[in-house]
């Protein structure tokens, strides 16, 4: 089993046999973000699991992403609870729905996964610029050799739909 | 329209309830403190430690086992159970317990939950909590600053804002209502009424929550005891009688419920239907809720998800001055856990078995006779005159929660 990646006070644990995230890391080490496709519907899915949420099928097969998305929801985190966040307060962690396969297979689904929103270089994006409606696209926080967060920063596009942010 | 669904309305009772003091402190093992709950709860109901014969309590890996507790207080157990679980177990495990003597496993069992949710291990997930190695699904969310309750609710909450125009002014009512009930309630941590301007001016937690939004980490033991009505028609006190049931409900992708939206659905959506058709009764004949109270968006959202009101208009709802005590439906009328404590839920059920009984444990001098002033001012009554149903919306998660519907 490889070593525990240390991360801001967190010990990250990837066993051998939880070949889904190892094999997402390894993806995203890579800079590509990746998530399963089901082998027998095609539809894709996050997190990587083991079979297909809409028809059970156990095959399955990594398939790239864009990694450009919108944002659905967001916090902004003031308090924070692990001792190795308390440094960036205030942050902003995101809910973003990438663009590929919006709306499918019924209208409320979709791709959507957590990240922080940072800068370019890593660090928090100022709170002011953070909104449900605007555009995203993935970086990579590297960890380790085998190991690197997909994280998302803010796209110089148009936003897509109402712009909406928590007033005051 | 009311669908009458298959259930056991009506023949199954809670008979006893229980609770040590809240704190910060309790200076005890979870051990001694459950044992004080069930205890109290098993005199509550008239019955001995020969009475009770089937045991669950929820926990996460936080507390103590019911071999443990039952043994302290020489109870032999036919069934017990220690369950996995926070929120919404209490409910949920009502459910099992009903299911477990119906099946001839036992006849009557106490349900406990026993916690130092502050002095052992902070709920708020500080200390111990924040320690814990992240593996499995916890990556998809721990390693982005993403662990406490609060930072795990905040996007539905905010979507709800986005969606419905719901402000930070109109869910602090839930926090105010609390307040004021919480001022009636002699074991309430906090007793002292807030303002919405309290409210919106504490500082931020993690938007769109601020630190009144959040309920109170507490150190505490609550039991229920449940049998069946006919063992109850033996009993001393007035047994309160189960209509209605739902545990657990969920959404779909619950491994990562962000997968399948709307987001601001939460998992009444789904429980509702079974627990209103078991009872064969609609939101409008409840006379008190208890809506669970992590955070005052919780209770708004569940009241809304069960049709308290429409889909989107929990914000004007708890605004309104239903909710609070005088009102047409007051809700976690001990204060709930943003004021009276936080017990995973239990003393949400145990407040509405008190009100339905009529004994809640208020100011007034002979409240345990039934005796009650109605004076809703600081300091005096909180028991709601003529309940005669009522209701609890438990919250695990957004995606997951439980509902009981309960009736004198």
């Amino acid at each position: 089993m490889p070593q525990p990646v240390q991360y801001r006070g967190m010990s990250l644990i990837v066993p051998d046999n939880d070949t889904e995230w190892m094999e997402f890391y390894a993806h995203a080490r890579a800079h590509r973000l990746m998530v399963r496709a089901c082998a027998a519907c095609g539809l894709l899915r996050y997190p990587p699991t083991h079979a297909c949420p809409w028809c059970m099928d156990l095959g399955w097969a990594w398939r790239e992403v864009s990694g450009r998305g919108t944002i659905y929801s967001y916090e902004i985190v003031h308090h924070a609870i692990q001792p190795g966040f308390k440094e960036l307060t205030p942050y902003p962690v995101v809910l973003v729905e990438l663009d590929e396969q919006r709306g499918t297979p019924t209208p409320d689904e979709a791709l959507r996964i957590i990240g922080d929103l940072l800068k370019p270089d890593l660090t928090p994006e100022a709170e002011a610029n953070v909104a449900i409606g605007k555009r995203v696209r993935v970086i990579f926080q590297d960890l380790a050799d085998h190991m690197a967060l997909p994280q998302f920063t803010l796209a110089a596009e148009p936003p897509a739909g109402r712009v909406w942010q928590l007033p005051g | 329209m009311v669908v009458q669904r298959r259930g056991l309305r009506d023949k199954y009772c809670i008979v006893g309830v229980g609770e040590t003091e809240y704190s910060r402190a309790s200076n005890r093992t979870t051990r001694a403190m459950a044992v004080e709950a069930v205890r109290a709860a098993i005199l509550d109901a008239g019955l001995t430690a020969r009475d009770v014969d089937g045991m669950l309590d929820y926990q996460s890996g936080d507390s103590t086992l019911a071999n443990h507790v039952a043994s302290d207080l020489g109870i032999r157990l036919n069934f017990y159970m220690d369950v996995v679980g926070g929120g919404s177990s209490t409910e949920a495990l009502i459910g099992l317990a009903m299911g477990a003597i119906e099946g001839g496993m036992c006849d009557t069992v106490a349900i406990y939950r026993s916690m130092n949710g502050y002095s052992e291990f902070r709920i708020g997930g500080t200390g111990a909590r924040a320690a814990q190695p992240v593996r499995g699904l916890d990556l998809a969310q721990i390693p982005f600053g993403m662990r406490s309750a609060g930072q795990n609710f905040a996007p539905t909450f905010m979507r709800h804002m986005y969606e419905y125009g719901t402000t930070s002014e109109q869910v602090a009512h839930v926090k105010v209502a609390h307040s004021k009930h919480a001022s009636q309630n002699p074991k309430a941590l906090l007793k002292e009424r807030v303002t919405v301007q309290d409210v919106v001016g504490s500082r931020w937690i993690v938007k769109p929550l601020h630190l009144l939004d959040c309920c109170l980490e507490t150190d505490n033991a609550t039991c229920l005891i449940v049998t069946s009505a006919e063992r109850a028609r033996d009993l001393k006190g007035r047994p309160v009688y189960v209509m209605g049931v739902a545990g657990r409900v969920s959404k779909p992708r619950l491994d990562f419920h962000w997968a399948h939206g709307p987001i601001t659905r939460v998992a009444g959506y789904y429980a509702k239907d079974i627990v209103f058709g078991q009872a064969g009764i609609g939101p409008e004949d409840v006379d008190v809720t208890g809506s669970y109270d992590a955070f005052t968006f919780t209770t708004m959202l569940q009241l809304e998800e069960y049709g308290f009101c429409e889909k989107g208009e929990g914000g004007r709802y708890v605004s309104s001055g239903i909710i609070e005590l005088g009102g047409r439906r007051p809700n976690n009328t001990a204060g709930g856990h943003l004021c009276e404590g936080y017990t995973h839920g239990m003393s949400m059920v145990i407040e509405n078995v008190r009100q339905l009984r009529g004994t809640v444990d208020d100011y007034c001098p002979r409240a345990a006779e039934g005796v009650h002033t109605h004076d809703y001012a600081p300091g005096r009554c909180r028991q709601v005159k003529d309940a005669g149903i009522a209701m609890n919306l438990g919250w695990a998660i957004p995606a997951t929660g439980s509902a009981l519907i309960l009736r004198r």
